[in-house]
Parts: structure tokens; C-alpha cells; sequence
């Protein structure tokens, strides 16, 4: 009995969990699909009311569509997080190659330097980076949007981890059969980094589609607004927000994120795993 | 082929208290077979680094052929590495793993093709070109190693302990293989290992090295047959040369435990009153009678191997192992009665280990 008490048991406390995890996310889809009243009247008390649209409208998606540019955000927004992760995966395997696999002085401390960089907060870091990037001129565009993030001290611990990996043989072996460090790095390292590489990608992915304070102080045009500053400021400052709206625009631009995760979670467990880090 | 001269080589490491390599000259013929042979730390490795070419010495000169190489990038040596643990690219096939360095070289693909194709024939490999390296054994993991550097018929050929990652049954069959293609293709092979076995049966000079230093080179019976020192005479051979503790005095080699016997007028005279270590080979002992035997000890331990046995004892404080035939085996914790061959006793000096 004991034998199967305890798989229960751990079953109970995982459902518990994950109910904890998903409720957030099922109230946000079911009111998406409710009116604004029909909101406020099932908050309390809590029961399968609170979580199901008992009678679903699509209002609140008709009128995020038609009254707000939500498009044209998820656009930017999809420039942004491609760039984002292009131009961070680049950097940051350059940088975890010079590191790893070229001998220089100070390296190491290059390296904490780096480091110590992760350590500060990102609104301590606010006004500084909007004086740089608004010096460089990239004030309201999607570039000066991205800019700031590109070399991310997580990307180049996770590909530092992943290089440090590779056995240094392969590249002694690339150089006697005649590469440079750059075929090296494109032929020999990075096909062989690809787990790490994606887990990067999807993580910067992430970390750039749900952004919201950069992006805020940033981009502050309509036409270069990105997704979540949308959603945050579909109403006027006049009118009372419209709580069906907010999560219809909250609902959509969950969809990609989740779409991407389950396309590519192995890789993301598998790389996390690898670096030692939770996320 | 080419031939390879080192001069003066020298190799220190930053922070380091000694030097690795300390003014190592060598030369090895075209066409040679030369193993560099010691334990681990004695430099052999870096030697073999700095000859490719991924190691920077910081004294001396590297030649191979008319060329002063020091300092030149690895591609430009005119060599090829074979790797311990075969270091081939993961994600390539074996075709590509092997034709990587002709590609690089941007050598013609209908050439490249025949290069590879010729290779995987010579060694077995034909049926696996389109395989990825995690799909083969050991062994063929070593070959396709072996047929990267061998498609690029480069004038030096370098092996850093290639067998050392497989089992016993395999180590044997490869050293074989690799005897073979070293016959078939003639080219000059400096080879490094630890293992004394592959350094007898593979090389046509063996150098062995110690603490960054030549201590001895030489063909390897002429090595087998008359260490230099005692740390030769301990590295080479398997069982180990039994190293006991004599004085020579009257033109006698004392033992001790009551063990003497007449030197050679020629020999003693020299090393009349010193202190020497005794070499003696497991095999230049013989069983004999008690009257006439040297050593009179008990077998502590008898291994049986077959064609051979091995007889443990004790003499004089010290242990011993006798390779005898089976049939001579006594059994442990019998009396066993010893003779020795003078002429496969090596002296050494007790003090700087020197043969005398």
C-alpha cells in the first residue's frame, strides 16, 4: 500500500502546482472571451464560473483588432525578438570563443567583468542606457529597442559552459587540417554548440517578446510600439480600461510564446540543464 | 618524406618551476619510426605538440626537411596528428572528417574523392564514409583518424598515444596495423606513448624521456638489452628488470643474504668496493640446484600465464619476480633455488643510477 500511496501523493502535490501555475493563465484566456461585466461578476466567490466563459463572445477580440494597431505591435515586436536573438547569438558565441579558446592577458577578468554586469538591475541601468542610446540617435526605433541587450552576460556564461565543453583536440585536429580561427569557430565550434545555441535563442526569445520598461521609455511613437506597451496602453488615460480587451491582447501575445516553447522545449531543458542554471 | 631535426628545444611553462622540455636535441630519418617513450609529465606529448606545431617552444629550433618550421602555422608544416582520443568532428561523416583538411587546402574534388576513396580502402573503411563518428567502435573511430592524416600524404606523420583509449584485444591489432602502414607508406612516424609494449614492438628507435630530457635512444632490444640507467632498465620490459642491492668486493658481486658471485676480473676491477644497483631481467634467471644456486628463497606468489609463469620472492628485503617455465613453477611457499645468466646483469651506480 505504501508502494502506491507514494506516487499518489507526489501526483496530488504536482496537480496542486500545476493548477497553481495554470489558473493565472486560464483566468486571462476565459475573461478574453467574457464581456466586462460578466468579468467582475464571477471574481469572487471562486468556482468553475471564475475560470469558464459560460457564455463566450468574441467582442473583446473584434474590438482589440479593429480599434488598436495589435498588429503592427506583434510586428515590431517580431522584429525585435528575431534581431534580438540574431545579433545576442552572434555576439555572445564570439565572445565565449575569444574567451575559451584564445589566449590572452586578462581574459579571466574580462570575464567577471562581464559577469558582475548580470548583477545589476535593469532599472538602475534605465537612464544610463537611454542617454547612450538616445546619443547614438536610436531613440524610437526598433534597433535602439534591442540594442542594449544584445551582449548578454547569460548568453556568453551559457556558451562559455558549452565551449569550455568541447573537447580541445577537435580544434587542435581543425588546425593541422589548415583553419583559422574563423573556420574553427563557423565549422568546427558552433555545429557542434547547437543545443546551447537554441536554448540562447529561445530565452533571449523570450526575455525580448515579454519586455515591457525598455520598451516603454524607448519606442515611444505608436508605430514602433512593441506588444506589451500596446496591450498596457490600449485605453486613454480618460476611460475606465477595458479588463475584456486587455486579456484578449494578453491571450495573443501568449500564443507565439507558447507555440514556440512546445516546438522547441527539449532543447530548452536540455540547455538549461547543461549550464547548470534554472531558469 | 621528410625528415625532422630538433635543436636545442626548449619548452617552459609560465609559473612552472622546471622546465618541460630542456634543450632536447633529436633527429629523426626520413622514413623513420621513432616512438618517444616515458611516463607521464616527462614532456613527451609537448615535444610532439611543439613539432605540429600547436605548441609555441620557447627555445630552439624545429626542421622538417630543409625547413625551419618554428613558428610557422600547423598547415604549413607538412605534417599530420593523430589524436588520443581521435578528436573527428562530431557532426561530419567520415568522408568529410577526412576530406576536411583537402577542402580547406581547396585541393580539386575529383581528387579529394580518390584520396578518401583510397584511404577507406587501405583501411577498411569503405562500407562506413557516410557514417557519422557516434555510429562507429573505438577502433574505427581510430582508423578514420588515422585515414584523415593519410589523405593529406603529408611528409610527417605524429600519433599522440592513438591506442591508449581502446582495449587491450584492439590496442594489439591496431599496433600491428599501424606497423603496416608505416611499412606500406615508408613516410617518418614520431610517435608518443607511455606504453613500453607499443614503443618495443612499433618503433625502429626508441627515445625515452625523462623529466624533459633524452635519457637514452637506441633500437629497442639495444635498449631492452643495456639500459643506460636504472630508470630505463625499470620503464622497459614487462615484468619489470629486478633492481636488488649489491656491493662488489674482491672481485665478488655480494647481494647479500649470502649471494655472491665471481664479476669478470674486467667488470670488478673498477667497481672494486662500491655500492651498485643489480639489474636482473626476469628472465636471466634459471632454476637450479641448491648446491650450486645463487638465490635460495621462498615462492611467495606463482602466476600461471600459460606459455610462462612468474615466481614472486623476497631477497634480501627485497622483491623479486623470476619468469621461469611452468613446468619449473614450484608452488607457493616452496623453496625455490636460483641461477642467473652474468651476461643479462646490468650495474647501475647506486647513487646516480648510471650503468657502470
Amino acid at each position: 500500500m505504501t508502494a502506491l500511496r507514494k506516487p499518489l501523493a507526489l501526483t496530488l502535490v504536482l496537480l496542486l502546482i500545476l493548477a497553481c501555475f495554470f489558473a493565472p493563465f486560464l483566468w486571462v484566456v476565459s475573461n478574453s472571451f467574457k464581456p466586462q461585466l460578466g468579468i467582475f461578476a464571477d471574481v469572487t466567490p471562486i468556482s468553475w464560473r471564475t475560470f469558464l466563459p459560460l457564455e463566450p463572445v468574441l467582442e473583446n477580440y473584434r474590438t482589440l483588432f479593429e480599434r488598436t494597431n495589435i498588429l503592427r505591435a506583434l510586428l515590431n515586436t517580431a522584429i525585435v525578438s528575431a534581431g534580438q536573438v540574431a545579433l545576442t547569438l552572434v555576439l555572445c558565441a564570439m565572445a565565449a570563443y575569444a574567451l575559451t579558446r584564445i589566449r590572452f592577458r586578462g581574459a579571466k577578468a574580462v570575464f567577471v567583468v562581464i559577469l558582475l554586469t548580470f548583477l545589476l538591475p535593469v532599472e538602475a541601468m534605465l537612464v544610463p542606457l537611454f542617454q547612450v542610446v538616445s546619443g547614438l540617435g536610436l531613440n524610437n526605433t526598433l534597433l535602439g529597442v534591442m540594442i542594449p541587450w544584445i551582449a548578454s552576460p547569460f548568453g556568453l556564461f551559457l556558451l562559455k559552459q558549452a565551449f569550455e565543453e568541447l573537447p580541445r583536440d577537435l580544434e587542435d585536429a581543425a588546425r593541422i587540417d589548415g583553419a583559422g580561427h574563423v573556420r574553427i569557430f563557423v565549422s568546427v565550434i558552433l555545429p557542434n554548440v547547437k543545443v546551447p545555441l537554441l536554448t540562447l535563442g529561445l530565452v533571449t526569445f523570450l526575455f525580448s517578446w515579454n519586455s515591457f520598461l525598455w520598451p516603454l521609455v524607448i519606442a515611444q511613437s505608436p508605430d514602433i510600439q512593441l506588444i506589451q506597451v500596446a496591450i498596457a496602453q490600449q485605453g486613454s488615460p480618460t476611460q475606465l480600461p477595458n479588463w475584456g480587451e486587455t486579456f484578449a491582447g494578453a491571450t495573443v501575445a501568449t500564443l507565439p510564446l507558447i507555440l514556440l516553447f512546445l516546438l522547441l522545449q527539449k532543447y530548452f531543458t536540455q540547455g538549461m540543464a547543461m549550464s547548470g542554471i534554472k531558469g | 618524406m621528410a625528415q625532422v631535426r630538433l635543436a636545442g628545444l626548449g619548452k617552459t611553462y609560465e609559473g612552472a618551476h622546471a622546465n618541460t622540455i630542456d634543450g632536447l636535441d633529436l633527429e629523426v630519418a626520413d622514413g623513420e619510426f621513432l616512438v618517444l617513450v616515458g611516463p607521464s609529465g616527462c614532456g613527451k606529448s609537448t615535444t610532439l605538440r611543439m613539432i605540429a606545431g600547436l605548441e609555441e617552444p620557447t627555445a630552439g629550433e624545429i626542421w622538417i626537411g630543409p625547413r625551419r618550421v618554428d613558428g610557422l602555422e600547423p598547415r604549413e608544416r607538412d605534417i599530420a596528428m593523430v589524436f588520443q582520443n581521435y578528436a573527428l568532428y562530431p557532426h561530419m561523416t567520415v568522408a568529410q572528417n577526412m576530406s576536411f583538411g583537402l577542402r580547406l587546402a581547396k585541393v580539386p574534388k575529383a581528387e579529394i574523392r580518390r584520396r578518401v576513396e583510397a584511404a577507406a580502402e587501405t583501411l577498411g573503411l569503405s562500407g562506413y564514409l557516410n557514417r557519422h563518428p557516434k555510429a562507429l567502435s573505438g577502433g574505427q573511430r581510430q582508423r578514420v583518424a588515422m585515414g584523415r592524416a593519410i589523405v593529406r600524404e603529408p611528409g610527417v606523420f605524429l600519433f599522440d598515444e592513438p591506442l591508449s583509449n581502446l582495449d587491450a584485444q584492439l590496442r594489439g591489432q591496431m599496433r600491428t596495423e599501424i606497423r603496416r602502414l608505416h611499412d606500406q607508406l615508408s613516410a617518418t612516424t614520431v610517435y608518443v606513448t607511455h606504453d613500453q609494449v607499443e614503443a618495443m614492438t612499433l618503433a625502429d628507435r626508441v627515445v625515452v624521456l625523462k623529466d624533459g630530457k633524452i635519457e637514452q635512444q637506441g633500437s629497442p632490444q639495444e635498449l631492452y638489452d643495456r639500459p643506460a640507467t636504472r630508470f630505463v632498465a625499470g620503464f622497459l620490459g614487462s615484468p619489470q628488470m629486478n633492481i636488488l642491492a649489491g656491493r662488489v668486493t674482491q672481485g665478488m658481486l655480494d647481494l647479500g643474504a649470502e649471494s655472491r658471485f665471481a664479476l669478470g676480473a674486467e667488470r670488478a676491477a673498477p667497481l672494486e668496493g662500491r655500492r651498485v644497483d643489480v639489474g636482473i631481467r626476469p628472465e636471466a634467471f634459471r632454476l637450479a640446484a641448491p648446491e650450486t644456486a645463487l638465490i635460495h628463497a621462498r615462492a611467495e606468489m606463482v602466476e600461471l600465464l600459460g606459455a610462462t609463469s612468474l615466481v614472486h620472492f623476497t631477497h634480501a628485503g627485497l622483491p623479486c619476480t623470476a619468469l621461469l617455465e611452468p613446468t619449473e613453477a614450484p608452488r607457493p611457499g616452496q623453496e625455490v633455488h636460483l641461477g642467473l645468466r652474468p651476461d643479462r646483469i646490468s650495474l647501475f651506480d647506486a647513487d646516480s643510477g648510471r650503468a657502470v
